[in-house]
């Protein structure tokens, strides 16, 4: 064995799993190198620029393109009725549902897709869809959700009015798109009539949007003669795409290349597959020149995948001594006007069933009704996976309810609910087996780090001044890694996912994979799993994705899949090739394969230290003659990974606030976040990661929404009203953890990224209404902005005025 | 985006001329700071334009203009006009009732009650302007209304109402009233908006 010295300096060099190593994309991206969607520029392209509704539900009595054609620049205008010959004016939705590419007789939200202008510059473009001139119907518009089943409301979609089923089961109102229902109601029923003690609390989670910094766009490029179609374009799920252009097009799937590039922040915003898309693919079919179609700010915030907008119930009911006997969430779910939110097929709404988060709950129902309403289409987005952060949201408030209303300390209550360590694998009563956790220790790690008693007993020295300060907790378990084949599925694809490692004679390595990275540092997290694997050092392997033509396939980023799933199917890749090299090893050794063991970087001969082949040697070795008879050359492997469970991290979290009772002004002092998301590949990724959740959880709680008014106008669609933190407004984040492995994936690993939004925002408005707790205030709904919290303060009679 | 706006202007001149005036469609628009009639379809439909200019944003709303009811005897009028703007970004609409009230024999009211509602990029971004600005629009129409009246020939108080199709005012006014701007001008519309803002603040010094 070498000494400790060599062996930690040979481990170092290859900057494997458990090294904080500096991003490798970042050298191009702070260089302003980056290549995205509206960078690529390619010879005689046209620009598209899209018609939209001013109104928010009104029939199209006609459309007048004369002015628009006569405009200097413009090439053509395309409506419906254009898209109608090729069949492709209206598209299948991930949903489920349709949706309309461009209205067709009546636009059902405010900005929707009525007509695209192509020009030969962007500014031409722009000027012919102000000359389009569509005379416009205008009909009532459904804002508010609750009034959607109304008997009289007027029907949104009059293409499905008669449909008595949109792929999850039967409607009772043409408004009515499903209704989902998970867990037992009868035996929570029964634990609500025997309980001493039930909670009940309305909960909204606010329409929201991920806002991601670049907006989405495309660039279509179809071939004539060779009937080849490329589409750049922002997406975080190429290969999905691919299929589902496919399926549009009647192209044969070969044939058609989706390249991601550079994306510029995701969140679950470029999931979808959106009308601007298709039309410019169109267009470029029609015109055989290239098209492309890039978002402004106010299109992508108004127009594409938002988060949320769930009207929740949450009931518990408890004992005395505040332990958690049955549990009843029920949630509105407003879907806009067409189905087109992403969802595994089986699950409509989400993984919103693992409501019942970090807690050994006995009984547990959950329900959830979707509806149409006159706004733009989405739902499942925003660094959550698919419904998880309205469903944490309404555990972690109710059980703050539950406390304040047994007048239990809200970290005690906490301790006597949690799944025990020795419980794990846990069956929730919803169904869903959480595969590993220890919870209590994360808990009282953070509360001794940020001196839990001593802020109680500050908080209750300013109570007493009359003061507001509020200590918020949250103890979440996030489900994510989408997910088993045998459950989760998109369009019948599973969501399987996939890694490709070709080993060149130098011992410099390539890998693909199915995943798209926006941001996530994908290029590094990968090349340091195989580094770890293989022995190769982590600076000579390339990372790829996003390009169809070349990576193997895959679902995509998402519901932080990447490293659950696609790190897997990497760790798999990486383990065929080492088992190859391990018989080359043995053949140039001469030995058997079962007298070499691993070290760091090389097969060595157990009890003969200096007989090894270091992975270089066998890298070389295998594009030789000299391999074991029968073998083929070369060291390549690809590896499709399908989980066998989904990942469950968890983490403890406190926030301080403190809150001006004058103004309502709320002022984060302290956030302290422990997450545990099993073993760590990369920490400092990990940390980033977790400072850019918990931005956005405060982003949620503290600010953003989309409001509308009651003719369905979007009041705050641009960065003047949307609420999008900087350093000024960014509170200080500390961050810890604990390390608590996934028995199930091959590394240990969980996925991160989404947990410190999800744990975060009830974090968050647990605190604020934490402050109000000892005047009665049970529930505050967010964004706690400062006039909102001043109302309350002013309901209250304690502001002053 | 909704705004409900109810109104009183005290006219200098005779409740019947001021009828007789407030039945000429062109001359009412000519009063509207930044409206224009480009085409009388028939007796009771007119299009036209207006024009609202906010510093570098410049709104032309073009639409339709009709007259649902003509009441002589109660000296009142229903108009409905619709409209987008030429981006076909906004959208506008108002219900507007209007009458005369008689005050003596040499004086009277105008009287007006409206619904103006908007949509798209004119709501998300001037919907929370609203109110004020068209509290502004209507002090400049009532200022440029009770000009024109009386730069009319004077009538005598007595004489019945002329029919509004014989109308003297058909005539255009001599000197056209030099507020009736053919724009809302947005600087001077800001500084009337911040004066009005600083007496809601201060009422007590200005009393």
């Amino acid at each position: 064995m070498g000494d400790m010295s060599e062996l930690q300096q040979r481990e170092d060099a290859l900057q494997g799993m458990g090294t904080s190593l500096l991003r490798k994309e970042d050298a191009r991206f702070i260089r302003g190198q980056g290549s995205y969607v509206d960078d690529v520029k390619l010879p005689g392209m046209l620009f598209g620029a899209l018609v939209r509704s001013p109104y928010a539900h009104a029939r199209i009595r006609g459309i007048d393109k004369s002015k628009a054609l006569a405009s200097p620049g413009v090439v053509a205008v395309l409506t419906a009725d254009d898209l109608k010959p090729v069949n492709l004016h209206w598209m299948p939705t991930l949903g489920g549902d349709v949706q309309a590419v461009l209205a067709d007789k009546k636009v059902c939200f405010q900005l929707q897709e009525v007509a695209m202008v192509l020009a030969n510059d962007r500014y031409a473009a722009a000027d012919g869809a102000a000359l389009v001139e569509v005379d416009y119907e205008e009909l009532p518009a459904i804002v508010d959700p609750k009034k959607a089943m109304d008997a009289d409301a007027p029907t949104i979609r009059e293409d499905i009015a008669e449909k008595k089923d949109v792929g999850h089961g039967p409607r009772v109102h043409p408004n009515h798109i499903f209704t989902w229902e998970a867990g037992d109601q009868a035996a929570a029923d029964s634990a609500f009539e025997n309980a001493p003690i039930t909670v009940r609390e309305e909960i909204l989670n606010p329409r929201v949007h991920p806002c991601p910094l670049e907006t989405c766009g495309c660039v279509a490029s179809f071939n004539k003669t060779t009937g080849y179609l490329t589409v750049y374009m922002t997406t975080q799920a190429p290969h999905l795409v691919r299929t589902v252009l496919a399926m549009l097009s009647g192209i044969a799937e070969s044939k058609i290349r989706v390249v991601g590039g550079d994306i510029g922040g995701g969140f679950g915003n470029k999931v979808p597959v959106y009308p601007g898309y298709v039309v410019a693919i169109v267009a470029s079919i029609v015109t055989g020149v290239p098209v492309k179609w890039i978002e402004s700010r106010i299109d992508n915030i108004s127009t594409t995948g938002f988060a949320r907008d769930y009207h929740g119930v949450g009931e518990l009911a408890a004992d005395a001594d505040g332990r958690i006997k049955g549990l009843r969430f029920t949630a509105l779910a407003d879907h806009g006007a067409f189905n087109s939110h992403v969802s595994a097929s089986k699950f409509p709404a989400g993984l919103f069933s693992i409501c019942t988060g970090s807690y050994a709950i006995p009984n547990a129902y959950c329900r959830v009704d979707a509806v149409y309403t006159n706004k733009a289409p989405g739902g499942v987005a925003y660094r959550c996976s698919l419904r998880v952060t309205e469903a944490v949201y309404l555990i972690e408030r109710m059980i703050d309810v539950l406390a304040q209303k047994l007048g239990i300390d809200k970290a005690e209550i906490r301790r006597r609910n949690f799944v025990a360590k020795e419980q794990f694998p846990y069956t929730t009563s919803m169904g869903w087996t959480l595969d590993s956790g220890d919870y209590a220790p994360a808990l009282e790690k953070v509360l001794q780090a940020v001196d839990y008693e001593g802020l109680r007993r500050e908080q209750a020295e300013k109570r007493a001044r009359g003061e507001l300060m509020g200590i918020g907790i949250s103890t979440f378990t996030e489900i994510v890694g989408a997910g088993p084949t045998k459950t989760c599925d998109i369009l019948g694809i599973g969501l399987f996912d996939s890694c490709e490692i070709r080993v060149h004679p130098t011992g410099g390595v390539i890998a693909r994979l199915g995943t798209m990275s926006q941001g996530q540092g994908h290029a590094t997290t990968y090349a340091q799993i195989i580094a770890t694997e293989l022995g190769l050092p982590a600076s000579d392997i390339v990372v790829e994705e996003g390009d169809t033509d070349k990576a193997p396939y895959g679902a995509g980023t998402w519901g932080s899949r990447s490293t659950p799933v696609s790190g897997a199917a990497t760790a798999k890749a990486a383990r065929k090739i080492k088992d190859k090299a391990k018989q080359i090893a043995a053949h140039l050794l001469e030995v058997g394969e079962g007298d070499l063991e691993w070290e760091v970087d090389r097969f060595r001969v157990k009890g003969n230290p200096e007989a090894t082949k270091t992975m270089k040697e066998i890298c070389m070795a295998s594009h030789t003659g000299n391999i074991p008879d029968g073998m083929e050359q070369g060291l390549n492997a690809v590896a499709y990974y399908d989980p066998p469970n989904l990942t469950f991290p968890f983490g403890a979290y406190v926030c301080v606030v403190d809150i001006d009772k004058h103004t309502g002004e709320v002022k984060v002092r302290r956030f302290y976040a422990l997450d545990d998301c099993g073993t760590r590949i990369n920490p400092m990724i990990i940390e980033g990661q977790i400072h850019g959740g918990l931005t956005e959880a405060f982003a949620v709680a503290m600010g953003q929404q989309v409001p509308f008014d009651e003719n369905g106008n979007h009041l705050g669609n641009s960065l003047m009203d949307y609420f999008l933190p900087t350093a000024v407004e960014t509170p200080r984040w500390e961050t810890d953890h604990t390390v608590t492995p996934s028995p199930h994936h091959p590394l240990g690993a969980k996925g991160v990224a989404e947990s410190p939004h999800v744990g975060g925002i009830p974090c968050i408005s647990n605190a604020v209404i934490d402050a109000f707790a000892h005047l009665g205030v049970t529930h505050m709904d967010m964004p706690h902005t400062a006039y909102r919290v001043w109302q309350q303060c002013h309901a209250l009679g304690i502001d002053g005025h | 985006m909704k705004v409900q706006l109810e109104k009183s202007f005290a006219l200098g001149g005779p409740a019947a001329a001021a009828w007789t005036l407030l039945q000429d469609l062109e001359a009412v628009a000519a009063c509207m700071p930044g409206a224009r009639i480009t085409e009388r379809v028939d007796d009771r439909h007119v299009k036209g334009t207006v024009t609202v200019k906010l510093g570098p944003a410049s709104l032309a709303f073009r639409g339709e203009v009709e007259v649902k009811d003509v009441d002589a005897a109660a000296r009142s009028l229903f108009l409905v006009g619709r409209g987008t703007d030429t981006t076909g970004t906004s959208g506008a609409a108002m219900d507007l009732r209007a009458h005369i009230e008689e005050a003596g024999t040499t004086a009277c009211r105008l009287v007006g009650a409206a619904e103006v509602s908007v949509s798209g990029k004119a709501a998300t971004f001037g919907g929370r302007l609203m109110s004020a600005v068209a509290d502004q629009v209507l002090q400049q129409f009532a200022a440029n209304f009770a000009e024109k009246l009386r730069s009319l020939p004077v009538q005598a108080p007595d004489e019945p109402a002329a029919r509004p199709a014989e109308a003297a005012p058909a005539e255009p006014a001599p000197n056209p009233p030099p507020a009736a701007k053919r724009e809302l001008n947005g600087l001077a519309l800001l500084w009337a908006m911040f004066r009005a803002w600083l007496h809601d603040l201060f009422p007590a010094r200005r009393a």
